[in-house]
């Protein structure tokens, strides 16, 4: 672990940290010093999460347009301005694409896509005031290969890359960076989706996707939560619109 | 790596990025040798080294580890920028490229890595290019040996991973080092960045001490520090 400059102080806004990767990547954040908000769909998770690295839990759904604004606006009032954004939040359901129902189209396309494009264009006007702002959205090693059984998540990871590299383009002069974070397979909550479509247990899930891997393991949430806090660090305005691909070395683009 | 890494080797860790990589590994603690043509490095341990020869370079190596142990991490910046066209470049102008590039890289890799997988433990960083991701119609034999650089990165990572070393790339957009300034046209190509100016050396050892110190499961992989030049 090497010391990073920048974070220590400053306010982060993690959604979806309930659990997982954001779980992971809030213990990393709160070790460097930021200022934690814990934020999940479900306020308990929230709450654990926050009492657990000292932060403060905000539970709001992000899919809601005014949700995150009212969310936001009592953050800035209680907190101050947001400068640090981890959009981590996910919705994963696995089926073949042919017995896809056009609901669970849209409620990939409005959690993960327009969940994560409504953190962001609530958070870039303080980003830009105060001439300073970091913002990582996680992708998906499938959002860039794309995956069989995955299509409906691997369509909003996609949507997430172009979203973020606009954003990054549009706002990069602003001292705003805007990267991506695309993780292989990893050992969260959300691999039980994997198992089930497979007919696994978790257990022989890892086996299989660590078995997979050059590296020989599967990937940790802490392996992603180290890979954000570089990006949300001072140095990382040199990086604009890139994707770090924390996957064991599975794919090499 | 569960072990925190001790000891580094930089090549071409004289002036510019090489430099800045020295600097930054040391302030994280880190004992650093230096492999480059000419000295005037902070560095722990220091030989004069041309990367073009392959036994010289694996002579340093051990040299090196004599005076700062085993090590765990290499940086290979070494090398230099030259325009041409295709038309102009010759056999002996692209061979000296690749010589550098491709052979000075290769030879450290080679020179660190059986170490490194008897070891169990090392991550090695080489230094490529934005331009051998897109190109650079001024200097086609440059942005060729970068991108063989990261398709060799490619290559040897899945090699060595189940000896738990790491092998990835930092691919750096316009630096402000020796390099680019004596590129008449840097100042004009860095505005059009969306980054807006170019990049400092210390922004890219940062992203060279992420790759290697912080224990991930990145391998195999470009990260590309390039003010949004390439994306």
């Amino acid at each position: 672990m090497s010391s990073l400059r920048g974070i220590e102080g400053r306010l982060v806004l993690i959604s979806g940290a309930g659990q997982g990767i954001g779980r992971a990547t809030a213990e990393r954040l709160a070790s460097e010093g930021a200022r934690v908000l814990v934020n999940d769909i479900n306020p308990d998770t929230a709450q654990a999460v926050a009492a657990q690295v000292g932060g403060h839990a905000v539970p709001f759904d992000v899919s809601d347009t005014a949700a995150v604004d009212a969310a936001l606006t009592g953050i800035e009032v209680e907190h101050g301005v947001v400068t640090l954004l981890v959009a981590n939040h996910a919705y994963m359901t696995m089926a073949p694409f042919v017995d896809h129902s056009e609901f669970d189209f849209e409620r990939h396309l409005t959690v993960n896509l327009i969940g994560t494009a409504l953190l962001m264009q609530r958070c870039l006007p303080g980003m830009i005031e105060s001439g300073y702002g970091r913002i990582v959205a996680m992708t998906s090693e499938w959002g860039v290969i794309g995956w069989p059984n995955a299509t409906a998540y691997a369509a909003s990871k996609g949507g997430i890359i172009a979203l973020t590299k606009s954003v990054a383009r549009a706002h990069a002069a602003h001292g705003i960076a805007a990267n991506l974070v695309a993780p292989g397979t990893t050992d969260t909550p959300q691999l039980d989706v994997d198992a089930i479509d497979a007919g696994l247990t978790h257990e022989e899930m890892v086996a299989v996707y660590a078995a997979e891997s050059p590296l020989g393991r599967i990937n940790r949430p802490a392996d992603m939560a180290a890979t954000i806090a570089f990006l949300l660090s001072e140095p990382a305005v040199a990086l604009v619109g890139q994707i770090i691909s924390p996957n064991g070395g599975t794919t090499r683009l | 790596m569960s072990v925190t890494p001790a000891t580094a080797i930089v090549t071409g860790g004289a002036s510019g990025i090489g430099a800045a990589c020295v600097r930054a590994l040391r302030e994280q603690g880190l004992q650093v040798g230096v492999i480059d043509l000419v000295d005037g490095t902070e560095a722990d341990a220091f030989v004069q080294v041309d990367v073009r020869d392959a036994a010289a370079v694996a002579a340093a190596v051990a040299e090196i580890e004599g005076l700062i142990g085993p090590i765990d991490c290499l940086v290979t910046t070494a090398g230099y920028y030259r325009e041409g066209s295709i038309a102009d470049l010759t056999v002996a102008d692209w061979q000296d490229m690749l010589a550098v590039h491709v052979g000075g890289t290769t030879a450290a890799f080679r020179a660190v890595l059986p170490g490194m997988t008897q070891r169990g433990r090392g991550a090695i960083c080489a230094i490529g290019s934005e331009l051998g991701l897109c190109g650079d119609p001024f200097a086609p034999h440059y942005a060729a040996a970068k991108g063989a650089i990261h398709a060799l990165v490619k290559s040897v990572a899945p090699e060595v991973a189940s000896a738990n070393v790491r092998v990835n790339v930092v691919a750096p957009g316009p630096t402000d080092t020796p390099l680019l300034r004596d590129d008449p046209n840097f100042e004009s190509y860095a505005s059009t960045l969306p980054l807006g100016r170019i990049i400092q050396p210390d922004e890219i050892a940062a992203a060279v001490c992420f790759v290697l110190l912080e224990d991930t499961t990145l391998t195999g992989q470009v990260v590309s520090p390039n003010g949004g030049a390439v994306m």
